[in-house]
């Protein structure tokens, strides 16, 4: 795998007007004279400094700084009670870049996502949890567990690929559906108990703590609130950067996986098998090395959600947490590392903005002024009021609570997202771009 | 797709808005009780003495000189609910938050508490777990929807997750789980947890049974810690009781596969009564079976097996005929308690149109036990977290009947509650349908017994949960 082509270029013809070898022609962003420069991870350096700008603020996001702090979005995203969720965000985009992978850059349907990340979880729980009188655990540090889910829940992609790389389609959706069932009932049989804890309860996963060994001092602790460099830092802002500079690492990993000579491989055959292995791609190794790359990501985000949610049970790694990943990819877009990311966001933050509007539009009816006067046309919030929305809570009938609401809403803001933009959010992120790009002849 | 971008915007603007709002709300909320400082802290409670407006703490009765930190301010307490009203168990979560809405609505018509308005902030769960924990950052928080405890947790591994976080806020959570390990303050120091546990109530039901319909009893329940704490309750009790267990199908029951085995089994054990811990699709399942196959034991099992809906079904014959409903409270107007006569006329007053439904009485409930709690941190004249969570220790909560009273003083064994409640299904008590300002409209039920507590469930010793997963 390339993990760098920044390497110096020969052979290609030199451009008239340009100095270095294969360079862009200025004002021609999209013409690439080699295939090296094409396929680096930011084209321009306008992308560059977006990007810098992008991460910049992401670590400073949690603090109150003066320019930061009036980004809109941003600004209530780092507040506390944002964190958690958008920590949320972190660990899915992170498991989606696996399934991703799989789905999305391989081809290969898997509705097994979750069977993989409970396997990290329960790998990361075995090494670095505490042993209890019931469950399993040898209190390693995180440099152990962390990249050990990883590679357990790799090791049993290997072994299951075998079986998936035989079948296509529905079919091989179906029997990595499988895989979900199986693993929740193993984690409920005696023997799984002892690394998946109490059915109902679940047991304790380690901490995102740095240390050199088990029972040191942590290097990096998240348990309490301390002070990193110039900034006063709180636990759940800890947790966050953690988590932030693990999924920085991941995206740009993944990135590099689809431009090496291995994602063009697995391109290759999602684009077309009989193709693929024609020109001399070995189908069967590039699916069972998709299927690993996709157990690696997805290992390392369940160890990570579970890490991060302190104790689950394993019925949680359920259908529904896989099927949320297949959304992701379809919101987002299927194939890209920005779709991706931009559906995680979407499937993890999209039911809290939706609440705060529609929490925004209860306050709004005891307020005055012209949103006022339209909250009070939607919400009910009394015997003799009208409206879709009540503030009340009450099982499902006219008007349907907020709670309710909610969940419609969001249902719908799919449906409309795959029928209007089939390449999610990343199609539409495509169409802004080049509305400007065109400006002012954009039509 | 030029609508789509319209569209994007005004989606944009509105959070953008809703930003707004949301900033606003802060300015209001926390400008009296606190003095917040800029860093935010996660354990607030520790240093709850700093941010309080006064410190006249013997000040008691006050309705003003109080200790407060968050959740607490001059004209409001806020209570928050980390509830499941949306996802599988909102049938069943939705009336119970209904009714401690019209629990609050009705104590804040009557002048609230200390002068001031109890709101109830309701934070959906949607039963899943990560999203319980974020709700529980916003009410630990110092933010607008900030509280100064928690008056429902739905769920038990929602619930275990957040067990320490309790502690480590010094929270007061009221579970809305009957998980039969809460009561060991190891586990959940800060979770209160309210009735009997399932073990117990097995105690109750299978001595009830064991001396009314025989001493051949068969065991049925799903695996895992709510259907085999249940029958490991009943096999103690059978044991002690020195009843034959005839079939013991303790985690036999998986819901949604095939239960001709389970069927067959009760069927050939001839049981003189069934102990079920199990849910109400897979009851009328089994019980529909066996009945038909010329089962003619009786059958019961801990709360969550029935649901007076099953009433519905063709089933509702047999229900009435072999059917003993074991509960921990009094349900919809069955008794003429205070408290009974009190949920029924607010209800009506508040709701005059609500359906009927037994779930109010776990709501309302809820509500008593929250505003005793209240009650005796105002007259300790400390609202801050930690004090709350203080005067839960203290009190002994009187629920006018509707349930035992509770209190969490001393040790385990001093305060579980061992109590139930005995019903018999019965169908001419049962109104499809009706309202809750319907005279007649009930939910198919006569009391038989309750509170009861059975010699065994006196004599049971806790020590931790009867099923601990090995």
């Amino acid at each position: 795998m390339t993990l760098s082509v920044n390497k110096g270029l020969s052979g290609f013809a030199r451009l008239p007007g340009s100095g270095r070898k294969g360079a862009t022609l200025l004002g021609r962003p999209n013409l690439f004279t080699s295939y090296e420069r094409e396929s680096r991870i930011f084209t321009s350096t306008t992308q560059k400094v977006v990007a810098a700008v992008i991460i910049v603020v992401l670590f400073l996001m949690p603090f109150e700084l003066p320019v930061i702090n009036q980004i809109p979005i941003i600004r209530f995203l780092g507040d506390g009670p944002y964190l958690r969720p958008v920590s949320t965000t972190l660990v899915y985009i992170v498991a989606a870049l696996g399934l991703n992978l799989l789905l999305g850059v391989a081809g290969q349907v898997s509705i097994g996502h979750a069977f993989f990340m409970g396997a990290g979880a329960y790998a990361a729980a075995f090494l670095g949890g505490e042993a209890t009188s019931t469950v399993y655990g040898h209190g390693l540090p995180i440099w152990i567990w962390l990249p050990g889910a990883g590679v357990t829940a790799a090791a049993i992609g290997v072994l299951i690929a075998p079986v998936a790389v035989r079948l296509r389609g529905l079919y091989l959706a179906i029997v990595t559906l499988g895989l979900v069932f199986l693993g929740i009932h193993m984690g409920n049989m005696d023997w799984g108990r002892k690394f998946a804890g109490d059915p109902g309860l679940g047991r304790d996963f380690p901490s995102l703590e740095l240390a050199l060994w088990k029972g040191q001092d942590p290097i990096i602790s998240t348990a309490d609130d301390g002070r990193w460099l110039w900034f006063d830092v709180t636990k759940a802002e800890k947790i966050y950067l953690v988590l932030l500079c693990i999924t920085l690492f991941m995206v740009v990993l993944a990135k590099n996986i689809i431009r090496s000579r291995t994602g063009r491989a697995l391109q290759a055959i999602r684009d077309r098998d009989v193709a693929a292995e024609v020109m001399g791609i070995p189908e069967f190794k590039y699916k069972v090395i998709a299927f690993a790359l996709s157990s690696f990501f997805a290992g390392i985000g369940g160890a990570l959600l579970a890490s991060l949610v302190g104790k689950l049970p394993a019925i949680e790694w359920d259908l529904f947490l896989s099927v949320e990943f297949v959304a992701i990819l379809l919101i987002g877009g299927l194939g890209t590392i920005s779709g991706t990311v931009l559906g995680a966001i979407f499937v993890v933050l999209g039911p809290r903005l939706i609440e705060e509007v529609t929490k925004w539009l209860e306050s709004q009816t005891e307020a005055t002024g012209p949103v006022a006067t339209v909250a009070d046309l939607i919400v009910t919030d009394g015997a003799n009021d009208f409206g879709p929305v009540s503030t009340a809570t009450q099982s499902p009938g006219w008007p349907m609570s907020i709670f309710s609401w909610n969940v419609v809403i969001y249902g719908l803001l799919i449906v409309v997202f795959l029928i209007f933009e089939p390449l999610g959010l990343y199609g539409i992120w495509l169409n802004i771009k080049s509305y400007f790009k065109r400006w002012p002849f954009s039509y | 797709m030029k609508t789509m971008r319209w569209l994007s915007l005004l989606l944009a603007l509105m959070m953008v808005a809703a930003a707004c709002g949301g900033d606003d709300d802060s300015g209001t909320g926390t400008d009296t009780g606190t003095d917040t400082e800029t860093s935010a802290s996660g354990d607030g409670g520790t240093d709850s003495t700093e941010a309080a407006t006064d410190d006249t703490g013997d000040a008691a009765g006050g309705t003003t000189e109080l200790l407060t930190d968050f959740g607490v301010t001059d004209d409001e307490i806020r209570i928050g609910y980390n509830a499941a009203v949306t996802g599988i168990f909102a049938a069943t979560v939705v009336p119970i938050i209904e009714a401690t809405e019209v629990y609050w609505e009705w104590v804040n018509d009557n002048g609230g508490i200390a002068g001031r308005q109890v709101v109830p902030v309701i934070l959906d769960n949607e039963y899943d777990v990560p999203k319980h924990l974020e709700n529980h950052e916003i009410f630990s928080g110092e933010g607008p929807e900030s509280v100064v405890m928690i008056g429902q947790s739905s769920g038990s591994p929602h619930t275990a997750a957040t067990a320490q976080l309790l502690v480590d806020d010094d929270m007061a959570a009221i579970p809305l789980t009957w998980y039969s390990g809460w009561a060991d303050p190891e586990f959940g120091a800060n979770v209160f947890e309210v009735q009997a546990t399932y073990c117990v109530e097995s105690h109750n039901g299978v001595s009830y049974l064991a001396e009314n319909f025989g001493n051949k009893i068969a065991i049925i329940s799903f695996p895992g810690e709510y259907g085999q704490d249940g029958a490991q309750g009943a096999k103690l009790a059978a044991e002690k009781l020195g009843l034959e267990i005839v079939y013991d199908g303790e985690g036999a029951v998986v819901p949604g596969s095939d239960q001709t085995p389970v069927i067959t089994e009760i069927v050939n054990s001839g049981a003189d009564f069934v102990w079920a811990t199990i849910n109400p699709t897979t009851l009328s399942e089994i019980m529909g079976g066996a009945v038909a196959q010329g089962f003619t034991g009786m059958w019961s099992g801990n709360a969550p097996t029935y649901f007076y809906e099953l009433l519905n079904s063709d089933l509702a014959e047999t229900l009435d005929q072999y059917y003993i409903h074991s509960t921990y409270v009094n349900l919809w107007n069955t008794t003429d308690t205070p408290g009974m006569t009190e949920l029924v006329e607010e209800m009506r007053a508040y709701r005059p149109d609500a359906q009927v439904s037994d779930n109010y009485l776990f709501g309302w409930i809820n509500g008593m036990i929250v505003k005793q709690i209240l009650d005796q941190a105002v007259a300790n004249g400390d609202m801050t977290r930690a004090g709350v969570t203080q005067a839960a220790r203290e009190i002994t909560v009187d629920l006018g009947g509707l349930a035992p009273d509770q209190t969490w003083g001393g040790e385990p064994n001093d305060y579980i509650v061992r109590e139930t409640y005995l019903y018999d299904v019965d169908l001419s008590k049962y109104t499809p349908d009706a309202t809750v300002s319907d005279d007649e409209g009930g939910t198919g039920f006569t009391l038989i017994e309750g509170p009861l507590a059975s010699d065994l469930a006196q004599e049971f010793d806790f020590t931790g949960p009867c099923f601990v997963a090995e």
